[in-house]
């Protein structure tokens, strides 16, 4: 029995409707693409979606109550909810440095860490006079 | 907690802010009630502004005979309480012949009245004044005196001026009860009950329900919508005075209103409605406004709009002002305050001053009476020299919060002072918020400030009180 | 070096997001040795700092990035350049003076308000966020109704959520991003809906932050009505006709209580204007020289200020090239005017810059007015280059080598997109 899954193309603009039609877990055929990176596109999207994650996580000791992450490497699309989940979990303290890694092996897959995506250095506390803390060390 | 007060005001809108100021010239105890976070949240802040000349009224109404008195006091009033007023005249257009006698009519009957300098224009005059009305227009009536405020800065000065004088302001204390209680009158809020030996009614919209508490009823109250629609800033000189066709019985007409600020607005439009609560803007609003307004000035178009907002009149179906005593002792209405009820604030407060005296309430003036509220600063509109000392002596000067009208933090701390609790109030007492970006800015600025001053979190700042909360926090996982 | 103002410098760029970092590091490149990016920010990197998501840098780092990791890397490379980077730092005023230099007014976090000197200046101040009252949606005015960006720095920077059930009109990235943003903070979206027939947003965006999360999309909708006495309660959205118009008859209620508006954005060109500039009423930005200078001589722009850019690596490349430039203007260098105007023809909206000059390379930005497939540019009878697609959220960037111009003898040169027929 054969299925066709939808997908539409992100290799650019022109976003081709694409067809697959498999059966199980085999692929019969792709169509729809007007050139090679639509077929990779649905092929990819059918066998391992995945996708990439920012987000942020609560700081202490910052200007802002929020650091901005991302995860190292592509997560399995139906994970991400899981994974945000994990990740909102976290909480840190200033200084953060950009690129830091505040967790390992996310998901049990040792190629992904979630890291920070900005600095941010201990602050004074806020007044409403001026807050002058440097923005970089 | 319970008090006694010789007089409790129900209602701080322009009218109750008014007597309150009034009244606390004198030896004797005031409070004012009102329901919302702030005064003048009402009707109030709605209003279009203008200080009428008042020669589109007879003297058969009580609004008709308060309205040129109550224009006169706000030269010596803006002097006193440091408010802005401006008296920039106004013009009813002819759009037709037969409008001519109906203006040359409103003429005589101004002049009965003692309005000053009305004059009549022909088109060539009104050509040159306006060049930029339509040139259709054949004519118009021109009255010296009409003035433009903005109302919530006049009932901002009033309560600031009345509470420095002793009135004790109660905020988000809607009236639930009220009832006869010895010599006087007992109400109760959900916080407090107090006891007063007159309770003034200047609930506005809601001055019927309020009588209604007592178990009668001598006039009701219809809501009157009226839409207005702010216009851009690049419009801003585009006509020099108040701009109005010729009235009829119901309405003053969609007008052409060059604000204090100098922003144009036009409106309002005029349609009953049953909902007390519908302050919404509608397609057939702006539809009915622009259609009129093009045929007075074409190079005013919807697409100029900002903002929009919506009032509701509180009109009684006696069509005028309901003061006075009623059957219950001491609780007299001060209700019914439709168009010119602004102009008339001032002579509303002295009339209902010497109504009391006549019900029995000694007027001793105070001698220590205080007329030192200083006008709020206007950092914007200071010369660059004055606002490098400025910043200097206070560097809170030198942070812009509202970068569309130039606010700065000192700006947005003197509102809070003042008595500034939400957003709008904020917006209200120096316009933060109120440019072309429309508070996309300044808005997380301001939501941090009051959360300092206020000592509350900053998802519990407020649009304007009650249930108008900005943002949520985000919750971790656990808390889910 | 950071956070100091000096009284006189030769470059001052107005603004410290990526256009204006890139200015600054342009003007450096081109010999000026004393440059200044002033931001009001607490932190400079403008717009960056909250766009969290990846998709930054791909061209110019030829890797992908997040806005503020693209930012940090400027800052970084700014303070390697010795150039002073002054946050928390409003600009509000600009002035020529007879002497020809600039006198910029700053209104400084803890050190009051000064007046800095310069010999040349680089607006870059980005956009702001068209709202609610210049697509007048009428009915109530409750809290809830919100721009995307506003919401957008509330969930990133400050950690709070514009509310629990929102609906988002406008499908642009930036509406399409805050959708995935908000699931990913546990809110329901309950739609996006999209005056037009099509989204204008990247497919990848449509794909990754609406379809990923089973929020639906509703073209050719739009919002008629909102709701809610002091919070927001529900919005009424109708179909559109092919004339963009409401069809009431067929308006129903959403129930939400935010509204995120993603509705457009407009360069922010308000001191420009109080400058006296010439605006360009198409993009809404300053008319610009091949030099990237205004019709105010010494006085540049670039950036979101000069036209609503989608790739933050083409304004990085603008940016260097006009921070060069308003370098050069400093140290007194002065380029012969313009003398060949652009003319936009057929399906092309806007082209910066406005003018050229023979003897220089040139790079053109332009938008077409409508998606074609297939298609040609035609630049005179200089150049012909086809495309196989244009849309126009995706900005053209073409380059014009010197020796194109020299073949050209007319004064107006004009620029057609079109459909190139029956050939593939």
């Amino acid at each position: 029995m054969s299925h066709v899954e939808n997908f539409t193309c992100i290799g650019c603009p022109i976003g081709c409707p694409l067809q697959l039609t498999h059966e199980g877990n085999e692929i019969i055929e792709i169509h729809g693409n007007e050139c090679n990176r639509g077929a990779k596109y649905a092929r990819q999207e059918f066998i391992d979606p995945r996708r990439a994650l920012s987000t942020t996580v609560a700081i202490e000791g910052a200007r802002w109550k929020r650091l901005p992450v991302k995860v190292t490497g592509p997560i399995p699309k139906d994970r991400v909810m899981e994974a945000a989940r994990i990740i909102h979990g976290l909480s840190v303290k200033a200084p953060v440095s950009r690129g830091q890694i505040l967790l390992t092996a996310l998901l049990g897959d040792p190629d992904v860490q979630v890291v920070a995506t900005r600095t941010m250095v201990l602050s004074g506390s806020p007044s409403s006079l001026v807050d002058n803390a440097p923005s970089l060390p | 907690m319970v008090g006694r007060y010789d007089v409790i005001i129900i209602g701080g809108g322009v009218i109750g802010c008014a007597i309150a100021h009034e009244l606390s010239r004198f030896n004797i105890d005031v409070a004012l009630l009102e329901k919302h976070a702030e005064v003048g949240f009402g009707t109030s802040k709605t209003n279009s502004g203008i200080v009428h000349p008042g020669h589109d009224t007879g003297l058969d109404t009580l609004k008709g005979r308060l309205v040129v008195h109550g224009n006169a006091l706000f030269d010596s009033l803006a002097t006193e309480l440091h408010f802005g007023f401006r008296r920039i005249g106004e013009i009813n257009v002819a759009i037709a012949e037969s409008d001519l006698p109906i203006l040359e009519r409103m003429k005589k009957q101004g002049e009965d009245k003692g309005v000053p300098g009305l004059e009549m224009w022909d088109q060539d005059r009104l050509r040159r004044e306006e060049p930029n009305l339509s040139p259709a227009l054949i004519g118009a009536l021109y009255a010296p005196s009409a003035g433009v405020i903005n109302p919530y800065e006049f009932t901002f000065a009033l309560i600031e001026n009345a509470v420095r004088n002793g009135v004790a302001l109660f905020v988000d204390s809607p009236v639930q009860s009220i009832v006869p209680d010895g010599d006087g009158l007992c109400v109760t809020t959900p916080r407090d009950v107090i006891n007063g030996r007159f309770v003034l009614n200047c609930a506005g919209i809601a001055s019927d329900q309020i009588e209604g508490l007592l178990g009668f009823h001598s006039f009701s109250i219809q809501p009157r919508k009226g839409e207005e629609y702010m216009l851009d800033k690049r419009l801003k000189g585009l006509v020099r005075r108040l701009v109005f066709p010729v009235p009829t019985p119901i309405t003053k007409g969609t007008l052409i209103i060059p604000t204090f600020d100098g922003t144009l607005m036009v409106g309002p439009t005029v349609r009953n409605v049953e909902d007390r609560e519908d302050f919404s803007t509608t397609a057939q609003g702006a539809e009915d406004v622009f259609s009129f307004v093009r045929r007075l000035c074409t190079a005013i178009s919807p697409r100029d709009v900002i903002t929009e907002f919506a009032g509701l009149r509180a009109v009684s179906d006696t069509n005028d002002f309901v003061i006075g005593p009623t059957r219950v002792k001491g609780f007299l209405n001060v209700a019914g305050i439709q168009s010119p009820g602004l102009t008339c604030a001032p002579s509303i407060a002295e009339y209902v001053r010497d109504i009391l005296r006549t019900e029995g309430l000694s007027l001793v003036e105070k001698s220590n009476f205080k007329v030192d509220v200083k006008a709020p600063t206007r950092f914007a509109l200071l010369h660059p020299d004055e606002q490098e000392i400025r910043a200097r002596e206070n560097p809170l000067f030198a942070r812009m919060i509202c970068r569309c009208e130039g606010v700065t933090e000192a700006e947005i701390h003197e509102a809070i002072d003042h008595g500034a609790r939400t957003l709008d109030g904020i917006k209200f007492r120096n316009r933060t918020g109120m440019g072309r970006c429309q508070g996309g800015f300044c808005t997380s600025r301001c939501m941090e400030i009051l959360a300092r001053r206020l000592g509350i979190p900053i998802h519990e700042v407020t649009k304007r009180g009650g249930e108008s909360w900005i943002v949520t926090p985000i919750t971790t996982p656990e808390e889910e | 070096m950071l956070g100091r103002l000096e009284n006189n410098y030769d470059v001052v760029v107005v603004g410290g997001g990526p256009a204006g970092l890139a200015a600054a590091l342009g003007a450096r490149d081109s010999g000026a040795g004393r440059v200044v990016v002033v931001d009001r920010e607490p932190d400079a990197g403008g717009i960056l700092l909250q766009c969290i998501h990846s998709g930054f840098g791909l061209h110019y780092f030829k890797e992908e990035l997040t806005g503020p990791e693209y930012a940090e890397r400027f800052i970084e490379k700014a303070i390697d350049h010795d150039i002073d980077v002054v946050s928390g730092a409003y600009i509000s005023g600009v002035g020529l003076d007879s002497d020809g230099t600039h006198h910029v007014r700053v209104m400084h976090d803890g050190h009051g308000i000064t007046t800095v000197r310069s010999q040349s200046v680089v607006l870059t101040m980005g956009c702001r966020e068209r709202t609610r009252g210049s697509v007048r949606i009428p009915g109530d005015r409750p809290s809830g109704v919100l721009t995307a960006g506003l919401a957008q720095r509330f969930v990133n920077l400050m950690g709070l959520l514009p509310g629990k059930r929102v609906a988002i009109l406008g499908s642009g990235d930036i509406g399409l991003i805050m959708a995935r943003r908000l699931v990913l903070e546990g809110c329901e979206v309950v739609g996006v809906f999209e005056l037009m027939p099509f989204s204008n947003g990247l497919n990848r965006n449509v794909v990754q932050c609406l379809n990923d999360f089973g929020i639906q999309l509703h073209l050719s909708t739009t919002v008629v009505g909102i709701h809610g006495r002091e919070r927001l309660e529900r919005i009424t959205v109708a179909p559109v006709d092919q004339n963009l118009q409401p069809d009431m008859s067929m308006s129903r209620d959403v129930a939400c209580d935010t509204l995120l508006l993603s509705i457009g954005l407009i360069p922010e060109n308000e001191l420009s204007q109080a400058l006296g500039v010439e605006l360009d009423v198409v993009t809404s930005g300053p008319r610009v020289s091949s030099t990237m200078e205004t019709s105010l001589p010494g006085m540049f722009a670039c950036g979101n200020v000069l036209h609503v850019h989608d790739l933050v690596d083409y304004v990085t490349e603008e940016a260097l090239l006009t921070g060069r430039f308003a370098g050069e203007y400093a140290q007194g260098i002065r380029r012969p005017k313009d003398n060949i105007r652009i003319v936009t023809g057929n399906n092309v909206r806007y082209c910066v810059p406005h003018t050229l000059s023979p003897g220089r390379e040139h790079t053109l930005y332009m938008r077409c007015r409508e998606p074609m497939k297939n298609c040609v540019l035609t630049i005179g009878d200089l150049v012909q280059k086809s495309l196989s697609f244009v849309v126009p959220a995706e900005m053209i960037m073409f380059r014009i080598k010197p020796d194109i111009l020299d073949r050209f003898h007319g004064d107006a040169l004009r620029i057609d997109i079109h459909s190139a027929g029956g050939e593939t």
